[in-house]
């Protein structure tokens, strides 16, 4: 199956790139998208700012050498940015951008672009969905689903499983964390596609939409984070004991 | 609004609840002492409303107090004055008979999603009983509302300024989300408000044809944030 990893940044890339290369994938690229359609140039020159100043550089300056890095210098729905992804002849992409893609792009994948979403499908859709979630008492998780133009809509969900953030020592570092899980989820999703059990469950959009939370929410829901999910005796969380 | 429920976890409710309440009893008292702080000169035909709505506040009026009674919408009922009528009450509000056209009217408001005045006006008619919000035919038209303020009303004004959005169109949807918050147990229409209120400007006196709308939606948001201890 061949994979290509829709990202922003190399940096962004890297860590879904090393976990499918680890579980052994080899016919994968990194497609780097500029962040409009207007930023191409600059985009250019802030990668090529990344390769000389930012750690695990020489890793990223590896992957170009291979050819394995294929940098967009228009949006990803330009006609010429649809012909190089049509020659790719790419079958599932996986979604690290923080772009928004129009059907045409979609289409270039022969079977779609995925998306790891920090949030339990079909109940949370959008935006704050995992301090929705902690606010409304249910459970945090992560949903992999192909993606459709519309937001967290895609039809056919592969994954979705809740996720312990009890570990964790606040809701930042709670959504980091579920951030940081997508390259498994990725990886665990690539390789439903490729099994004989592949399933998956419908987006029957009987959830709800969510949007940015407010300041006095989000304080609430720290509130609540913290009060269940205290951590053992002898451990702070860097504040200062009275 | 009703109080915050869930029936699973029990002893995690009554956390989560306390920590909802208490957040809410705050932002009451926020809201109720900023809208005492207001100058009712700087509203100009809306003075005499927002003295009203001072007066009504400062009574700490509770839920099941009928001291003002808002009649039940009829035919003729103007939006703009239902919605001042709304907010200097804290009694329950009822919807009058559905409209049955909501789908074909979702899509009269989506074409006109640039053009914010014929936005308005269809809002305006369409809820000139501003309670008909909440009716479960208008499921789909309350989404709408709440994407369009959530979504692009809030990206506009965060990457350009409160002048580059129409304040009447976004004020009138801003009182909707509140009325209907009052009678609904979806904290995303609560915490619209919430936002918007971190978000508008303290003292804003918007250029709009109705100023009377900024006044409502503070005392509608009060009244919403009220309904639910």
């Amino acid at each position: 199956m061949r994979l290509a990893i829709l990202a922003n940044t190399l940096p962004g890339a890297l860590p879904i790139y090393e976990e499918f290369h680890r579980a052994g994938y080899h016919d994968l690229v990194v497609i780097l998208c500029p962040v409009s359609s207007r930023s191409g140039a600059r985009d250019r020159a802030k990668h090529a700012g990344r390769l000389l100043l930012k750690s695990r550089r020489f890793k990223s300056l590896s992957l170009l050498l291979k050819g394995k890095v294929k940098i967009l210098r228009h949006a990803l729905d330009h006609p010429r940015s649809l012909e190089r992804l049509a020659n790719l002849k790419l079958d599932v992409g996986l979604h690290k951008t923080g772009n928004i893609y129009r059907q045409t792009t979609i289409d270039s994948f022969r079977l779609g672009i995925l998306n790891a979403h920090i949030g339990l499908l079909p109940g949370y859709r959008g935006r704050s969905v995992m301090e929705w979630s902690v606010l409304q008492g249910e459970p945090a998780g992560i949903s992999v689903f192909f993606i459709d133009s519309g937001i967290d809509t895609g039809e056919r969900i592969l994954l979705s499983e809740p996720v312990d953030i009890s570990h964790c020592k606040s809701l930042t570092e709670a959504k980091q964390y579920l951030f940081s899980l997508d390259a498994m989820f990725y990886r665990r999703a690539v390789a439903l596609l490729s099994s004989n059990e592949l399933s998956w469950k419908r987006n029957d959009l009987s959830g709800r939409r969510y949007y940015v939370m407010s300041k006095l929410f989000n304080e609430v829901t720290e509130q609540l984070f913290l009060l269940h999910h205290p951590l053992p005796l002898g451990e702070g969380r860097g504040e200062e004991l009275s | 609004m009703r109080p915050f429920r869930n029936q699973n976890r029990e002893w995690q409710m009554s956390a989560r609840e306390a920590a909802i309440l208490g957040a809410v009893r705050q932002r009451f008292s926020d809201v109720r002492d900023r809208i005492a702080g207001l100058t009712p000169q700087a509203f100009g035909e809306a003075a005499d409303y927002l003295k009203r709505l001072q007066q009504s506040l400062s009574t700490n009026d509770r839920p099941d107090d009928n001291t003002e009674r808002v009649p039940v919408g009829s035919a003729g009922h103007d939006c703009i004055a239902a919605l001042c009528a709304i907010s200097l009450t804290s009694a329950q509000l009822h919807p009058t008979i559905p409209a049955t056209d909501s789908a074909q009217f979702l899509e009269l408001l989506k074409e006109c999603q640039n053009d914010s005045e014929k936005s308005f006006r269809l809002l305006a008619e369409r809820f000139s009983w501003p309670p008909n919000f909440s009716l479960s035919t208008e499921t789909e038209i309350r989404e709408h509302v709440l994407m369009r303020l959530m979504v692009h009303d809030r990206a506009r004004i965060e990457e350009r300024s409160i002048a580059s959005v129409d304040a009447d169109d976004l004020l009138l949807k801003l009182n909707l989300v509140a009325v209907h918050s009052r009678e609904s147990d979806d904290l995303r229409f609560l915490d619209a408000l919430n936002y918007y209120y971190e978000l508008l400007p303290t003292n804003w006196v918007p250029r709009a044809r109705h100023v009377s709308l900024v006044v409502s939606f503070l005392g509608l948001y009060a009244r919403a944030l009220q309904c639910g201890f």
